[in-house]
């Protein structure tokens, strides 16, 4: 029974096929280049956008005067507390 | 029916090809199986490095970090496919000496193994008569992460998302896969010439990852309001660092898999398990190690850091570097004793590199992973010299492992530094500082990710060991930088 299994024969009908074609033809070479544009294309797209994104940030945080206080608590009058007691990460050596 | 079928098959014995046929079958498929489970085990390491990272920044950073960790995998999986593998088959020998050929020593099975790993051979996709080398391959790729990863956490609360990819690329799919190719392969000159020895990629991948963070860290500068005017160290509050411990747990676990899958195993061409070098080895061995490493590394780590959690738990790993070199020879007992030195080395050049050279190394990789990985290669010159490495087997030395300490050191250090430096040159390393106060979180994704928790102000540790509010410590250091008072117009830097 798992002599007439016809795997080798499936096997050999199907190597061509997988996606434009086997290792090192032509439709891999394609594949391969569309892939690498892709993979170019996104790192310079995180690079605009991200840079996009901090330019409009910057400029809007110093349009509202001031400095941001750090921790994203908006400037401007608000309940203060005082500082957490507790012990520090630093090993103190 | 059933019966008769039973009688048919039984008057078909196998012949002894059949059998060898079906067995070297087998064997591949479980080959297949084993690395397919290693790289399975190994996405814990980048669970645990994304909750260690974000848990070790501030809460106004937490997304932004986790984020920029994470997508590593984005960038290095495509570079790693497209050239870093092709960099491994290709420069064994420090440049090809037969083109598709090379490397043209080593084991007969992989001489020639260059024409494997470019991306468009038959090897990397779909093949039906090959079961090897695709898990192998994606083995590999874990490892490409985990070194970019490695580097992330350095950079966290000031570096640029897309500057970290580019450098991440750089890294993962250049750097550390080039002195893999020279000295974590059977065909590796430093290997075939000198012996060297780096079993668990001690140097391979934590050292280079270390080493190429600092070059980085140079360029990047401290977090603003790290160091005051007299160049002391202030140190900002982890927002959960239950969170980062319990990353570092995963990362441990992960780490199982990233051990085993440095092994060479399939049973019908070899009788046994393989080092990366083809020598001989076990599981067991590793294993070993491994877990004895853990146990000296959080020793050492906490007597060095008076039981710091952070330090402790860092040191095990710490441990586990030093001791990955050599991890197929060390006696348990001497990887015990040196796990224990490599946790406290971790943490006093942490606190070196800290208050000494003053880099901002927000989680100690350059401490953890850059000293004790070459700390770990060293270890093996001075315990386990005249082993034999590599299918010439030329004797391990002291000489041998410096001298891949000396290949390794400007091969990851210098392409950090000359990398971020053309990124900052063009202001494209570090987030604007109004951002960098405000919160990457704010400017990334205008949101704040503890709806619920209320918004109390942010502290910082003095020098003295004071906890203060950190609002006025930071606008004055942010002045100091920049050159004026808070309410002045800003120029960019």
């Amino acid at each position: 029974m798992i002599d007439s299994f016809p795997f080798d024969e499936w096997a050999e009908d199907i190597a061509g096929y997988w996606t434009f074609g086997p290792g090192n033809s032509t439709g891999t070479y394609v594949l391969t280049v569309l892939g690498i544009i892709l993979m170019v294309a996104s790192i310079v797209g995180w690079v605009v956008m991200e840079n996009r994104k901090l330019a409009a940030q910057a400029a809007l945080l110093r349009a509202a005067g001031g400095m941001p206080a750090p921790g994203g608590v908006p400037p401007g009058p608000g309940p203060s507390q005082p500082p957490f007691a507790g012990p520090s990460t630093d090993p103190g050596m | 029916m059933t019966v008769s079928l039973v009688t048919s098959w039984l008057a078909q014995a196998p012949l002894p090809e059949e059998l060898q046929e079906q067995i070297t079958l087998d064997s591949a498929i479980l080959t297949e199986q084993f690395y397919f489970y290693t790289v399975v085990v190994m996405w814990l390491i980048h669970v645990g490095f994304m909750a260690y990272e974000g848990g070790a920044s501030r809460r106004k950073n937490v997304m932004s970090t986790a984020m920029k960790n994470i997508l590593t995998i984005a960038v290095v999986t495509p570079t790693f496919y497209y050239f870093g593998w092709y960099i491994y088959g290709c420069f064994q020998e420090g440049w090809p000496q037969d083109g598709h050929g090379s490397p043209t020593v080593g084991n007969d099975l992989l001489v020639g193994f260059c024409q494997n790993t470019a991306p468009w051979s038959a090897q990397m996709g779909p093949n039906l008569g090959d079961h090897v080398s695709a898990v192998f391959f994606l083995a590999f790729l874990l490892f490409s992460w985990t070194t970019a990863s490695i580097m992330s956490g350095a950079l966290i609360e000031r570096v640029r998302l897309s500057a970290f990819l580019i450098l991440a690329a750089v890294l993962g799919s250049v750097v550390w896969i080039m002195d893999a190719a020279w000295g974590w392969s059977s065909g590796g000159w430093l290997v075939t010439k000198f012996g060297f020895h780096d079993s668990i990629a001690s140097l391979v991948v934590h050292g280079v990852a270390g080493a190429f963070a600092l070059g980085v860290l140079l360029n990047l500068g401290p977090r603003i309001g790290k160091y005051d005017f007299a160049g002391r160290a202030r140190t900002f509050r982890a927002h959960n660092t239950h969170l980062t411990l319990m990353g570092l747990m995963l990362i441990f676990t992960g780490f199982y898999g990233f051990y085993a899958a440095c092994l060479v195993i399939q049973s019908t061409i070899v009788p046994g398990w393989l080092n990366i070098y083809l020598s001989p080895a076990t599981l067991g061995a590793i294993a070993f190690t491994i877990t004895v490493g853990f146990a000296g590394g959080f020793t050492g780590g906490w007597f060095a850091s008076k039981g710091d959690p952070f330090w402790t738990l860092s040191g095990g790993l710490a441990g586990v570097i030093s001791v990955s070199a050599g991890a197929d020879v060390y006696h348990p007992s001497l990887a015990y004793i040196l796990a224990t030195s490599g946790g406290m080395v971790a943490v006093w050049s942490g606190l070196w590199i800290e208050r000494k050279l003053r880099v901002d190394d927000a989680v100690g990789a350059v401490a953890v992973h850059g000293v004790c990985g070459f700390y770990g290669v060293l270890l093996v010159g001075i315990f386990a010299g005249g082993f034999p490495t590599g299918v010439n087997n030329i004797p391990t030395s002291f000489g041998g492992q410096l001298m891949g300490m000396l290949a390794f050191f400007p091969l990851a250090f210098l392409p950090g530094y000359l990398a971020s430096w053309v990124l900052k040159k063009f202001n494209l390393l570090r987030v604007p500082p109004e951002v960098e106060l405000e919160g990457l979180d704010m400017a990334e994704f205008q949101a704040d990710f503890f709806p619920e928790f209320e918004r109390v102000p942010e502290t910082i540790v003095l020098p003295t060991g004071e906890e203060v509010e950190s609002a006025p410590v930071l606008l004055e250091a942010f002045a100091q930088i920049n050159g004026h008072r808070a309410g002045e117009p800003v120029e960019r830097r």
